[in-house]
């Protein structure tokens, strides 16, 4: 306790030093902890966005992934009503979805247009897993009537003149190979963000796509966890209990998300390594000066009987005060920035490929906090014990003599 | 030449230094700096080192003190040879056995008085309570009770050199190097330093090497050194 006092003392000997020493540190501190935070919210932000587009964990047919049938839901799923249901009641799952992926040509009667088609059970899709599409106009379909309900991109909408209520037909290839074409009317407009989705999406109720298709079969199953944290588990409890079923996890399937997550570590990695760097340099330049400047005390201290070693543990816990200044500071000005970017409301601009922005926001994370903070202190109690070892074995005459 | 060998002291002796020789490399020269001296100084003896400037007091005191080495010589300290011993072991024997006292005053700026007092006490790692008590006991004994909360920044020269010495003799030391204590005092505070120097050593049994150029302080001391050249003169009680 004593010591601590004295390098405290110490420490306040040249406060203008050792505060700049002090404010570089938190500068350094939170600009990693603000960097890790924004960084940790977008992963957390695409994950959330990823696992509930695609489902945490994805069931297909043999071959079901590969893209390369022949014709429609060549190697789609059958049964897929009994492995719903027997996923469904596994504990620790929310919903369990099928989906079929289809395209074809959507005509007003005027013109048409290509569409990618997704058809899901709107139980599921549009109630169960929460807000996920922004409505610009209308509501989510119900289930599949004589004439089935749908919802379309709004860059659709435009290009086929149609407002909700207004009637579609659309064209597919069936199972067999052959045309098909069903009416439909718009129940909903939707706003993804991403403008090549916008102009070509069409969801409806995946029964209204069998009979377009001529097939009783789907083409996947999504299963949604409570926790994503799950994902791993289910999809070795799948691959267990149905061997002959193709599997994939959110993760396997989010490529923007390994991208951005591959890019960010990157980028902030290196901040980090530059913030490691200016705090290295500032601590020992501060404690450097200070280990000069009382060369005839350190002398002093030695002829009294001062051992070396705890010459060097003082200007040690002195680096350690400051670093732990440095850090709580530091650790104080990012978690303000947290909580005012909660309240700010502020808006990032549309990451490539997309309209819409999202909302810029940190999350907090105590093990980067906690980490941050041993780094920052263990960096300057090095860097203290790298300056002071000389000096503190510097002939005792020597350093009496300094002047 | 031969060094006077002090057998008075040899009994009983704290110190004993024998023949010791130190040079100096000054360019391609050598400076001799000790040409061989021997000294004693037994516990509640206080022993003046005079001689000009360069004869090399401060080598002998900084050898005495364990905080140099000599080139050739032996070292006793409580009658055991510290020649050999390696640098934690004469620290800790400094710490242990050794006080010293400086012409600058060398107190620690960031302590106050009390502080830089107890500090020999917390190398020792004497427990809480005995430290408060001893520090009490030497800061009044010293006259400095009523400065205990200072800084050093806010005593006079001569109110420093007592808590110095409060330092050095707080933790009861068998010897206690002062090199110069008085130069940067005005005579009356010098003539009280050394008197109070005198009296404590004597009351805890220290025996006191002080090295000065002033000879009215050497009046003060059991015995006096006269250095020359690196060689000591004469040997004289008082
Ligand atoms: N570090 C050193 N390097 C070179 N020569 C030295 C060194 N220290 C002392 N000397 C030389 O050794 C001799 C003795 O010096 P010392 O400091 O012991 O004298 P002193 O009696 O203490 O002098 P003063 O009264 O001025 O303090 C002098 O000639 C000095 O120049
Ligand atoms: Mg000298």
């Amino acid at each position: 306790m004593k010591w601590i006092l004295f390098a405290w003392k110490n420490v306040m000997r040249n406060k203008r030093r050792s505060l700049t020493a002090m404010l570089i540190t938190a500068m350094g501190t939170a600009a990693v902890l603000i960097g890790g935070g924004f960084a940790l919210f977008t992963y957390e932000s695409l994950e959330e966005m990823t696992a509930r587009d695609s489902g945490h964990v994805v069931l297909a047919a043999q071959r079901g992934f590969d893209n390369d049938e022949d014709v429609p839901l060549q190697h789609g799923l059958s049964g897929a009503a009994a492995l719903a249901a027997h996923y469904a009641a596994q504990p620790g799952v929310r919903a369990v979805a099928p989906r079929i992926q289809f395209s074809g040509l959507v005509s007003n009667g005027d013109k048409s247009a290509v569409f990618i088609g997704s058809g899901v059970d709107p139980d599921v899709d549009f109630r169960l897993r929460g807000p996920q599409l922004d409505f610009v106009a209308g509501e989510a379909p119900g289930p599949s009537e004589a004439v089935p309900e749908i919802v379309i991109g709004d860059e659709l909408a435009t290009l086929m003149k149609v407002k909700v209520g207004g009637s579609l037909t659309l064209l597919g290839t069936t199972t067999e190979g052959n045309l098909n074409a069903v009416d439909a009317v718009v129940r909903g407009i939707v706003k993804t963000g991403v403008p090549e989705i916008d102009r070509r999406l069409v969801m409806t109720d995946i029964r209204a796509v069998q009979r377009l298709l001529l097939t009783d079969k789907v083409g996947s199953l999504a299963i949604y966890l409570k926790d994503t944290a799950q994902t791993e588990a289910m999809a070795a409890q799948v691959k267990s209990t149905h061997p002959e079923l193709a599997v994939r996890t959110w993760r396997d399937l989010a490529v923007f998300y390994q991208a951005v997550r591959a890019l960010y570590n990157r980028i902030f990695g290196i901040l980090g390594l530059i913030m490691v760097v200016i705090v290295a340099f500032a601590m020992s330049n501060t404690l450097g000066m200070a280990v000069v400047e009382r060369t005839r005390e350190i002398g002093t201290l030695r002829a009294i009987g001062t051992q070396p070693g705890e010459v060097v543990r003082n200007f040690v816990l002195e680096g350690a005060a400051i670093g732990t200044a440095g850090a709580v500071i530091g650790m104080l000005a990012a978690g303000a920035t947290t909580l005012v970017l909660l309240f700010a409301g502020l808006e990032m601009p549309p990451p490539p490929g997309r309209s819409i922005g999202y909302p810029l926001l940190l999350s907090f994370s105590p093990p980067l906090y906690l980490g941050a903070t041993l780094v920052v202190v263990a960096l300057a109690a090095a860097a203290a014990w790298f300056v002071s070892r000389r000096a503190a074995h510097k002939p005792i005459t020597e350093a009496l003599s300094h002047v | 030449m031969n060094a006077p060998t002090l057998e008075l002291a040899v009994r009983a002796s704290t110190v004993r230094l024998t023949d010791l020789r130190k040079r100096y490399r000054v360019g391609d020269d050598w400076a001799e700096a000790l040409k061989g001296v021997s000294l004693a100084a037994a516990a509640g003896e206080m022993v003046a080192l005079t001689g000009p400037s360069g004869s090399g007091k401060s080598t002998l005191l900084n050898l005495a003190g364990l905080i140099d080495t000599q080139d050739s010589g032996t070292r006793e300290i409580g009658g055991k040879p510290v020649d050999g011993l390696d640098d934690a072991a004469l620290t800790n024997l400094r710490r242990e056995q050794v006080g010293f006292i400086f012409q600058g005053f060398n107190l620690v700026p960031v302590m106050n008085v009390a502080d830089n007092v107890e500090y020999p006490l917390l190398l020792l790692g004497r427990p809480p309570a005995e430290r408060r008590r001893k520090v009490a006991e030497i800061l009044e004994r010293t006259g400095l009770a009523g400065l205990a909360g200072r800084l050093p920044d806010a005593l006079s020269g001569g109110q420093r050199q007592r808590v110095a010495i409060a330092r050095a003799l707080v933790k009861s030391p068998s010897l206690v190097i002062a090199d110069e204590p008085t130069a940067n005092l005005d005579s009356h505070t010098a003539q009280q330093i050394v008197d109070l120097l005198r009296e404590l050593s004597h009351e805890r049994g220290a025996a006191v090497v002080v090295a000065t150029h002033d000879e009215r302080m050497s009046a003060h001391c059991d015995r006096v050194l006269r250095l020359a050249d690196g060689e000591l003169l004469t040997g004289e009680l008082q």
